[in-house]
């Protein structure tokens, strides 16, 4: 059930999909859609995520039936299966998946009958068949994994107790993805582990396919890859590990590489010599520009993810007030609800903010327009900004949409990207 | 319809230049027009071809509809038909859809918040974009209920004086019927006018329809078919949103020399200037596919003339747009005096421009106006065409193509809307030392390239012309970027692609 809603922040199930193909190295996705998906769903996501788009196939580089009134009223896998061959004579990748969108969907074209003829001639093709109505782009996250899980990882491939996989940033969706999933991979990477971000490093189908050597699955988000996690222990024994939240900073980050080592069993001397190490490296910068800031009574609108992060860390780290934090995205569950407002509220010495559940621009305004306490600061997204221009606050934009900046490798996340992040909050005015 | 075309000569330019002032000779009861523009006769939007030989099989009338098996993604015509309003002031827009459809509206959004830093406005706003978010239920049962949700809010919000409806091909294909619905809901809120807006996105393969799409309803919502008091002097001035601020003023400078007061619209106008169209004695256009059939239709509805030309970029279609709206209001002395003193300012400048880039091989790709308008450009700059990419063939098209082809030699031409897999096929061939328009995928060819597309910054115009000039010059001088991307950036076609026919995919005879 997706709500009427002003300004929404993503695209539907497609453009999810479509991001989380986009980043994995040498995919294509085939349309079988209406003419305008493409653009659509890239626009929706990658076009809003900080101006980075997928090298490999993105928009209007991505095959598709384009279907027009004639598909529409005779059906289109004629169409579908020339659009397949040609994609596969031209684009040279390992593997293809063919999306349903819309019109195919309602129509109720047999996408999987063509693929599989396809298929069956050793092409590696696998169709999705969640038409772009059924919900947003945090959905297609989840849809293509568990299309990855039925489908395309692999069974059998011997266990790597070194290995794990990084779940929960969504590629294109969260403006800082590749940075974050690089700081995350430096950090592991620092405690003798092998890391499957699945969307950096190269990393490419053959990876997802051997992913259940895994020993561990790490999700970084409050709320997302429930049901995939659930799929992946049943189907390949692979244990996931929860982190509610983006860490960000030296107490947060602390904690997710405790709860890793824990969960894997890593040598608790060495551990603490690496948390040291970078915990240290962070405060000498810290202790170089004290005062430098000055206090805020900040709120924040972004996903959950984020809002836990850019909370946890102005509270806890910075000293800074949390008043409000408006999570932006659609949570349906309450479990997941309790758990964001448990992250977002119990802090270590900062009175709890208040924390609302809106994903409507009209209602996310009105909330901070008729916030009764002080805001100094606004973390939020493109969208966000007029209300911080209407309140004459400082506006930091940081998350998803965001259009006012480009950013390739940048992250807020872990030890380094808080720094990264306290320089942006400066301000010299 | 039958309808003369006068040409106006003058005297010294040593060309005709066809500038339609538009009769209609009979009153005849004109076939409305369904803003579907494969409707039109003649149109075609796939084909490989040359300039010479599209210019002969169209006079033959042998250019067939065709198709391809294989294509990469298009534009759909929803997208334009909320970039054309996203800018209107005291507006609402509801697009009646999953929420996948709105993606694209980023594109009129940002332009929307850039117009509004670069006009000096301080409060920057979003536009008011409302999806009904059709989903699973709304496919079994229909989306009426959603629909009049969206409605609701946006009137309970904002009070808007104009809320607009755009429908999806989701909304299309489950029968929604929102004309009904709109109609219903304009009873129950009479203080804003609720229009629906037909773009469903499978009705038609060029995006331009749906151009046309919201032009119909701000006729048949708004303007009524009621004839107004005339103003002196009132020229409409159709601009899309990708038309920059610097530009419109350069265009609102030269119309202003002429004494004519400018009514720029649709892009960062109100309801106010929408109700203030018929009054103008004139109309012109800055998008040679923007308003080309709604100021058709002024003329036979409202009785206002309009120049229909090109796009004002360079001098040779800065003069040509400039004299085209010049003749319809009368000005034909006045612009020439104008043209001259302009020239004269200009030329020495766009010699300099010339001197670096005569002889330069050149590959343009864009929209219908902008690439014939580019490949003009060159003409200026003293380049050579080698090949042409634009999305659609017509009459239009035609008038340009002949004019290219007395100037360059002989140049590929590939109608087509994108489809990045013959472009790249055809400039790895073609080996052009230029590349004009979406930079995307040439660059990674390691060729040279440059944009005449972007809405923020100055193109149009004398004054843009110079700003273009100097960019080309710059950017084909210093080619580094690119030249080193190449060698670490891969495209993702096969390496036996690039020996393939450009135009293998085409099916003729498909419609």
């Amino acid at each position: 059930m997706s709500a009427v809603m002003e300004n929404p922040k993503g695209g539907c199930v497609l453009a999810g999909i479509n991001s989380v193909l986009g980043a994995i190295n040498r995919v294509c996705p085939i349309y079988h859609s209406g003419p305008g998906c493409c653009m659509q769903t890239t626009a929706a996501d990658q076009g809003q995520s900080g101006h980075k788009t997928s090298c490999f196939v993105s928009s209007v580089s991505i095959p598709s039936s384009n279907m027009l009134e004639k598909e529409v009223v005779f059906g289109g896998t004629n169409k579908l299966r020339t659009t397949i061959r040609g994609a596969i004579d031209i684009i040279d990748a390992d593997a293809y998946f063919v999306l349903t969108g819309c019109t195919a969907g309602i129509i109720g074209d047999d996408i999987a009958s063509v693929t599989n003829e396809f298929a069956e001639k050793g092409v590696p093709i696998y169709p999705i068949e969640t038409p772009g109505f059924t919900g947003d782009s945090n959905l297609g996250y989840e849809t293509v994994w568990n299309t990855f899980l039925d489908k395309v990882i692999e069974s059998g491939v011997p266990k790597d107790e070194k290995l794990v996989n990084i779940f929960g940033i969504i590629p294109y969706h969260d403006p800082f993805w590749s940075g974050t999933l690089e700081e995350i991979d430096r950090i592991l990477s620092k405690l003798g582990l092998k890391v499957n971000t699945f969307f950096t490093k190269g990393q490419g189908i053959e990876t997802i396919r051997k992913c259940s050597a895994a020993a561990l699955n790490i999700i970084v988000s409050p709320w997302l890859f429930k049901g995939p996690a659930a799929k992946f222990e049943k189907k390949f024994g692979v244990p996931s590990l929860r982190i509610p939240g983006l860490f960000v900073g030296a107490t947060d980050t602390t904690r997710f590489v405790r709860s890793v080592a824990e969960a894997l069993r890593l040598d608790k001397e060495f551990v603490e010599r690496v948390i040291a190490e970078e915990e240290q490296y962070v405060y000498n910068y810290l202790g170089q520009a004290i005062g430098v800031l000055s206090w805020k009574r900040f709120a924040v609108v972004a996903d959950a993810n984020n809002a836990v992060g850019f909370t946890r860390y102005l509270a806890n780290d910075y000293s800074f007030t949390p008043v409000l934090v408006i999570v932006s995205e659609p949570v349906f569950r309450d479990e997941d609800k309790e758990r964001i407002i448990k992250e977002i509220s119990e802090l270590e010495y900062a009175r709890p903010p208040k924390v609302l559940f809106l994903t409507d621009q009209y209602e996310i305004n009105k909330a901070i327009r008729e916030e009764e306490q002080e805001i100094t600061l606004l973390i939020g997204s493109s969208n966000d900004r007029e209300i911080a221009l209407e309140k004459d606050i400082q506006f930091i934009l940081g998350s998803f949409p965001m259009s006012e900046r480009l950013i390739f490798n940048r992250t807020y996340a872990g030890y380094r990207g808080s720094l990264t992040f306290t320089e942006d909050i400066y301000d010299n005015n | 319809m039958i309808k003369t075309v006068e040409f106006f000569i003058y005297p010294g330019h040593g060309n005709i230049i066809s500038i339609q002032v538009i009769k209609e000779q009979n009153d005849m009861a004109l076939v409305t027009y369904s803003g579907v523009r494969e409707s039109k006769p003649g149109r075609v939007n796939d084909l490989g071809t040359t300039g010479r030989e599209v210019s002969e099989e169209f006079k033959k009338g042998c250019l067939k509809r065709a198709d391809r098996s294989f294509a990469q993604g298009l534009q759909c015509q929803q997208i334009n038909s909320m970039a054309a309003l996203m800018s209107l002031e005291d507006s609402v827009f509801i697009s009646h859809s999953p929420q996948g459809c709105v993606g694209c509206a980023i594109m009129a959004v940002d332009m929307y918040r850039v117009g509004q830093i670069h006009r000096g406005v301080r409060e920057v706003k979003n536009p008011r974009l409302i999806v009904t978010n059709i989903d699973q239920k709304s496919v079994v049962f229909g989306g009426e209920k959603k629909l009049r949700e969206a409605v609701q809010k946006a009137v309970e919000r904002y009070s808007p004086k104009l809320a607009f409806v755009y429908a999806s091909c989701a909304s299309g294909i489950i029968g929604d019927d929102i004309d009904a619905i709109c109609s219903d809901l304009q009873a129950e809120y009479p203080e804003t006018l609720i229009i629906p807006i037909h773009c469903e996105g499978f009705k038609s393969k060029i995006c331009a329809s749906g151009f046309d799409a919201a032009f119909i309803a701000i006729n048949k919502y708004i303007l009524k078919n009621k004839k107004i008091e005339k103003e002196d002097g009132l020229i409409n001035l159709f601009a899309p949103t990708t038309v920059s601020y610097a530009d419109q003023k350069e265009m609102e400078r030269m119309l202003g020399l002429l004494g004519a007061k400018v009514n720029y619209i649709p892009f960062y106008s109100s309801l106010e200037k929408i109700k203030k169209i018929p009054a103008a004695v004139a109309s012109t256009s800055i998008c040679k596919v923007f308003a080309d059939e709604f100021m058709k239709t002024l003329w036979e509805e409202y009785d206002i003339p309009y120049s229909h030309t090109v796009m004002p970029i360079g001098i040779r279609n800065t003069d040509k747009w400039y004299r085209g709206i010049a003749a319809v209001i009368g000005k034909e002395k006045e612009v020439e005096e104008i043209i001259a003193r302009e020239h004269e300012r200009i030329e020495p400048l766009v010699k300099k421009i010339r001197d670096r880039l005569a002889g330069k091989r050149v590959f343009i790709c864009g929209g219908t106006g902008r690439s014939f308008a580019a490949a003009a450009l060159i003409d200026d700059f003293g380049m050579e065409l080698v090949g042409l990419e634009t999305p659609t063939y017509d009459e239009d098209a035609q008038v340009d193509i002949e004019y290219l082809n007395d100037i360059h030699k002989e140049f590929v031409v590939d109608i087509a809307n994108m489809q990045p897999f013959e472009q790249v096929n055809l400039v790895k061939k073609l080996k052009p030392d230029a590349f004009i328009g979406v930079p995307e995928w040439a660059a990674k060819l390691g060729v040279p390239t440059t944009h005449v597309l972007d809405g923020k910054r100055p193109t149009m115009g004398y004054d843009g012309l110079l700003f273009l000039g100097n960019k080309i010059a710059d950017q084909l001088e210093n080619p580094g970027f690119n030249k080193k991307l190449a060698e670490h950036v891969k495209l993702p076609y096969k390496e036996s692609w690039y020996s393939e026919d450009a135009f293998k995919y085409i099916i003729k005879g498909v419609d």
